[in-house]
């Protein structure tokens, strides 16, 4: 049986669509103070917003909108509407602190005031590949608020690709998505198995067969999706020490850099660049991903606790019962801030307004969220390494060390910090295109 | 002890011999000899309790997970039937690689199902995967239960904490040790014994 054809013309084009390279972009906040103006916004965001339809062809610049809870009530879904959402989309990603551990340095009592307290209602985000036309999409943006009263621009974060196509700690990223089943394209090479599309977008079956429940009525909740959206400030300072402190030339510290994520900052992956560095290899998109851990099953290339193995850890032997499947995520890395520089050592450099926001897709988008947390990022246990945690995106405690395998006796280096510290996040529902219009024509 | 706490373990001596005053002659005379042997100690080191997440208890690592579910007409006898034909012996379960034990107790004429388990980390957090790679199992016996969904229903995990009750106390001796970390540590265990055996 083919898997069903997903409804690409009503999905909104961020879902699917690549990052350009180069990237430019913002992601902007509103506030709705009057429901009425609220929809107003909507109905004139709608023909703006791109569908994925042909989304593997390159766009020049798009936006996408997506709602949080508290914009939901402020747009004044009725109640069994927004009973119908997820508990966790309902109390918000400041309230699933425990779940997510968000605690100590990422608690959200620490993150900037935007964040956590229901003030964000409409995210919209807009790509492009170029400076002008990003600007150009954004200033349309907020066109659309002209002579509304009652919806208000609360932040506007830009983005964009730091020279050599590299993030907030000098690697490049966005490498490897997960592939989707019934969306019009074969996966890479090294995607694995296309995943049902239900897992990322509603109204499909899921891995078990079954489609997972909608919010309703059917019109809001058909091809949309959840987002997690996570800002992360980067303590460059303290990479760059830590790297010093267990790299004595610059080799041995790209060495120990490889060795945390799996890549080497080129986008070469260890498991087949296991040496030394290869930029063309990172390059090529055929080939950067293209590859599983049959052959590494004592992670003596990529070690398991590196940040990719973790995140997609394949074929890997895991000591729990675990479907990798069913607990990927679609991402939207956007970098932010100064660019990265591998001789800033002092702390100072660790407080520069500099770091990755990501967008994080799926269906399930929070309780994938909190899985990944729980069992991939901030433990261990899951793939024989105790109380370790993901080097690059975990919360560190006071001792936390990164274990290397190598023959004859694995290697442990010391005084790993928390690199990327949280600074807030939000989820928002990103509607289908019909759900859009819905809520732009909804009578209250 | 800080003056705070000695006055937190006096208030608790207080209340256990209050408790016992009704209690049987041979449970007063073992409490009065318990004070005397030192109970203040061991109320002194009483941990704070620990959730599993939405329901159950947890120590450390492991969390209990204990329900009592009324079966289907005729689910008793399949779930007896079943257990038997498996002679007690769960190897499958190794799979999961999260549980420390199971129990299977049959109550009331074979009408209901006692369950217990102990287990590494919130067992929420993993029922999807039960779902897509053990779909089969879970159903073949837990079809049996009034009212089970089916392993891959969106209700599954309300259904669960519908019949789940949280321990009132539960004792584990090792809470920081999963079973993955046992497992390594039996591994470890048995290299070093080989290698002092070569050496020595």
């Amino acid at each position: 049986m083919s898997p069903p054809k997903v409804e690409l013309h009503e999905i909104q084009a961020t879902v699917l669509r690549l990052r350009p390279a180069p990237y430019y972009g913002s992601h902007v906040l509103f506030r709705v103070d009057d429901a009425k103006a609220g929809h107003e916004f909507l109905r004139r965001l709608a023909p703006h917003v791109d569908s994925a339809a042909n989304w593997w062809k390159p766009a020049d610049a798009w936006i996408s909108v997506a709602i949080s809870y508290a914009g939901f009530k402020a747009l004044g879904l009725p109640a069994e509407s927004l009973q119908s959402f997820p508990e966790a989309f309902r109390v918000g990603m400041a309230a699933r602190a425990r779940e997510l551990r968000d605690e100590g340095v990422n608690d959200p009592k620490n993150w900037e005031p935007l964040f956590g307290n229901g003030e964000a209602h409409i995210g919209l985000n807009a790509f492009s590949d170029s400076m002008e036309k990003w600007q150009r999409i954004v200033e349309m943006a907020r066109e659309q608020l002209r002579d509304l009263h009652g919806v208000r621009v609360l932040a506007v974060q830009d983005f964009g690709m730091q020279p050599g196509d590299r993030n907030s700690l000098g690697y490049k990223d966005g490498i490897d998505q997960p592939a989707m089943e019934g969306v019009g394209v074969d996966p890479l090479p090294g995607q694995g198995n296309p995943i049902k599309a239900g897992e990322f977008i509603l109204g499909y079956p899921g891995e078990t067969g079954v489609p997972l429940p909608m919010p309703q009525p059917d019109i809001l909740g058909r091809n949309g999706t959840y987002v997690g959206f996570r800002k992360y400030q980067s303590r460059v300072g303290a990479f760059n020490r830590f790297l010093h402190a267990n790299g004595k030339t610059e080799d041995e510290r790209e060495f120990v850099a490889a060795k945390l994520v799996g890549r080497w900052r080129s986008g070469a992956p260890l498991t087949l660049a296991p040496d030394a560095d290869d930029p063309a290899l990172g390059a090529d998109p055929h080939r950067n991903n293209d590859f599983n851990y049959a052959g590494d099953t004592h992670g003596r290339r990529a070690p398991f606790g590196c940040h990719i193995r973790r995140m997609n850890p394949r074929d890997t032997q895991l000591t729990r019962l675990t479907d990798v499947n069913i607990h990927r995520l679609i991402r939207r890395g956007t970098t932010y801030g100064k660019p990265y520089d591998p001789n800033e050592l002092s702390e100072d450099a660790d407080n520069v307004e500099r770091g990755a926001i990501f967008l994080f897709i799926s269906a399930k988008a929070m309780a994938t969220m909190e899985f990944l947390q729980q069992e991939w990022i901030d433990e261990g246990n899951f793939i024989g390494l105790g109380e370790e945690r993901d080097p690059i995106i975990g919360r560190q405690e006071e001792g936390a060390y990164f274990t290397i395998p190598k023959e004859p006796v694995r290697r442990r280096v010391h005084g790993i910090e928390t690199f990327n510290v949280l600074r807030g996040g939000e989820y928002f529902f990103m509607p289908s295109l019909s759900a859009l219009r819905w809520l732009g024509e909804f009578q209250m | 002890m800080t003056t705070q706490e000695q006055i937190q373990v006096e208030e608790k001596l207080r209340k256990v011999q209050e408790l016992y005053a009704d209690a049987p002659e041979i449970g007063r005379v073992a409490l009065k000899k318990g004070v005397e042997e030192g109970l203040a100690r061991e109320l002194a080191a009483a941990m704070q309790r620990e959730s599993a997440g939405r329901i159950g208890a947890r120590q450390g690592k492991v969390s209990e997970l204990t329900a009592i579910i009324p079966l289907e007409p005729g689910g008793g006898k399949r779930i007896r039937g079943l257990l038997d034909l498996l002679g007690g012996n769960f190897k499958g379960a190794d799979i999961v690689g999260t549980l420390h034990d199971m129990r299977f107790v049959l109550l009331e004429n074979d009408t209901k199902l006692l369950f217990c388990t102990a287990y590494d980390g919130e067992w929420d957090t993993y029922i999807d995967d039960f779902a897509t790679k053990i779909p089969t199992s879970m159903d073949i016996l837990f079809c049996n239960c009034a009212g089970w969904p089916g392993i891959s229903s969106p209700k599954i995990k309300d259904w669960i904490v519908s019949h789940q009750l949280t321990a009132d106390a539960w004792y584990v001796a090792s809470p920081n040790l999963t079973v993955a970390e046992t497992k390594r540590l039996e591994k470890i265990g048995a290299a070093v014994d080989e290698f002092l055996d070569k050496i020595g």
